[in-house]
């Protein structure tokens, strides 16, 4: 944690090429927005009813997912896809399981905060009962203020899902045993894992969409198996249902593996329970040619792939009721 | 116009669904109030029986002080409340819940972990169920991030 909000600095600091004094203050804010939008993220009153932060679907124990296929909204909507974690969610040019122009992470907590396919958080016409509810709590009056002081601490939608952003890129995970073992150039400690690993990136070539150091390509791809059983809850056809272009029907951005031990069920809808049940339903022909036992080695590299200082990282968790300024 | 919507009323009444429970749910068909405690200080006025069912009031989040503060404690439009049970033997428990409320079971300041999680049978007002392995003691059921004003709990010895 101290070193992303360090290296953040750090980039900000080369890009701007600031005076010591503005150094400082350019610090100061930083880490007032980041501690603010960790406050939102686990802040119920984003939601119209009381009864969903950020926090409900993302719970940091699961790498910020919540272990359901879809989540239902705050009004009872059913959910559209499964929540997808959020380490190293700030490295990621594309955001979500099927959007490709989003401008980052401000824009895309729009989606779950006012967005009606589905009804989320249920904010949509409700924006304003945002600035009233958190303008009450003189903590965020403080916060908004330190944060956004070029903005006369205003607090508004803009604001809050800035500050949310700024939380979200703190929430770095490289340091997984595979990691660990990687930088200190040793192989890892079971046959298994080390099988599989050879497997994921040779033959299986698991490492073609699922690239390391993010464990995703960040790009999108048509592996939905052939005649599958369309989703009762939705229709869902990824990229397409934003670009509108046919060729990208079907087509979802490849998710991380970081922490995927954690992270079950899979999918972009949840509709594989497990690890083993998400390989085998790659619609490619190289899934084919593997047997059950290429599968459990490259489910024990996978493992490896688990950050436990990610998920209990106290930086990330719910922070005190306290102020801290 | 009156008569006619009673009318509608009965026939819709009527012809309606009706749930069919399994036997450890029997219990939620019939409700009696209970008083719903802001704060520790009320609990012994909020008790719960075990095995029978409760239609309770519950409260806006900001008057509510929770004995630990709850996992998903809601945001100040939202309701909650606390109540006591006593569990005479351990066992696993089922929390079974007419809302979409956070529930949370402690005791001497710990949380126990659930095991399970399911919605009730169609037709049935549950609206979730949440099993735990408890010891026996007297627990505190806290109930946080809820959209209603009022709900109804039934508590179940499952095995």
């Amino acid at each position: 944690m101290k070193h992303s909000i360090r290296a953040l600095l750090v980039l900000s600091i080369s890009l701007t090429g600031l005076s010591g004094e503005s150094l400082s203050n350019t610090s100061q804010t930083l880490n007032a927005k980041i501690e603010l939008g960790r406050r939102l993220f686990y802040d119920a009153d984003l939601s119209i009813n009381g009864t969903m932060s950020c926090a409900t679907c993302h719970e940091q124990r699961r790498s910020f997912t919540d272990g359901n296929s879809a989540h239902p909204g705050a009004l009872g909507d059913q959910g559209k896809r499964n929540v997808p974690g959020l380490a190293n969610v700030g490295l990621h040019k594309n955001l979500t399981w099927g959007h490709n122009h989003l401008s980052g992470l401000a824009e895309q907590a729009l989606a779950p905060i006012r967005g009606t396919d589905p009804i989320e958080m249920g904010m949509n016409g409700y924006e304003n009962e945002i600035t009233k509810r958190l303008s009450q709590n003189g903590c965020y009056q403080k916060l908004f203020s330190l944060a956004f002081s070029d903005q006369k601490g205003a607090i508004n939608l803009s604001t809050v899902t800035l500050a949310l952003e700024s939380f979200e890129k703190t929430l770095i995970s490289n340091n997984s045993l595979y990691d660990q073992k990687m930088r200190a150039k040793q192989p890892l400690p079971t046959k298994e894992a080390r099988e599989g690993k050879k497997l994921f990136f040779g033959g299986a070539k698991c490492n073609t969409c699922h690239s390391a150091p993010l464990f995703s390509d960040d790009d999108f791809h048509q592996i939905q198996p052939k005649n599958q059983t369309p989703n009762p809850r939705f229709k869902d056809y990824g990229l397409s249902d934003v670009t509108g272009d046919m060729k990208d029907k079907n087509v979802f951005r490849t998710p991380s593996l970081r922490n995927a031990a954690l992270t079950s069920p899979y999918w972009h809808d949840g509709s594989a329970k497990t690890l083993d049940d998400a390989i085998r339903k790659h619609d490619l022909k190289i899934n084919q040619s593997m047997n059950a036992k290429d599968i459990q080695k490259i489910i024990a590299f996978i493992n490896t792939l688990t950050d436990n200082d990610f998920v209990t990282n106290p930086n990330f968790s719910k922070p005190k009721v306290e102020c801290p300024y | 116009m009156k008569s006619v919507l009673v009318v509608l009323l009965l026939v819709t009444g009527l012809f309606a669904k009706e749930a069919v429970l399994p036997t450890e749910l029997m219990a939620w068909k019939t409700l009696s109030f209970v008083n719903t405690a802001k704060s520790a200080n009320e609990l012994s006025d909020a008790s719960l029986d075990l095995n029978k069912a409760s239609y309770v009031g519950l409260i806006n989040t900001p008057k509510i002080q929770y004995v630990t503060r709850p996992t998903n404690e809601g945001g100040t439009v939202s309701y909650g409340g606390l109540f006591q049970i006593e569990i005479k033997e351990s066992g696993t428990y089922r929390v079974i819940l007419g809302n979409a409320s956070w529930i949370e079971l402690v005791k001497e300041g710990k949380s126990a972990k659930s095991v399970a999680h399911a919605q009730g049978p169609e037709n049935s007002g549950i609206r979730k169920m949440v099993d735990y392995l408890l010891e026996s003691g007297i627990y505190t059921l806290q109930l946080s991030a809820g959209a209603d004003t009022t709900t109804a709990v039934l508590v179940t010895k499952i095995k």
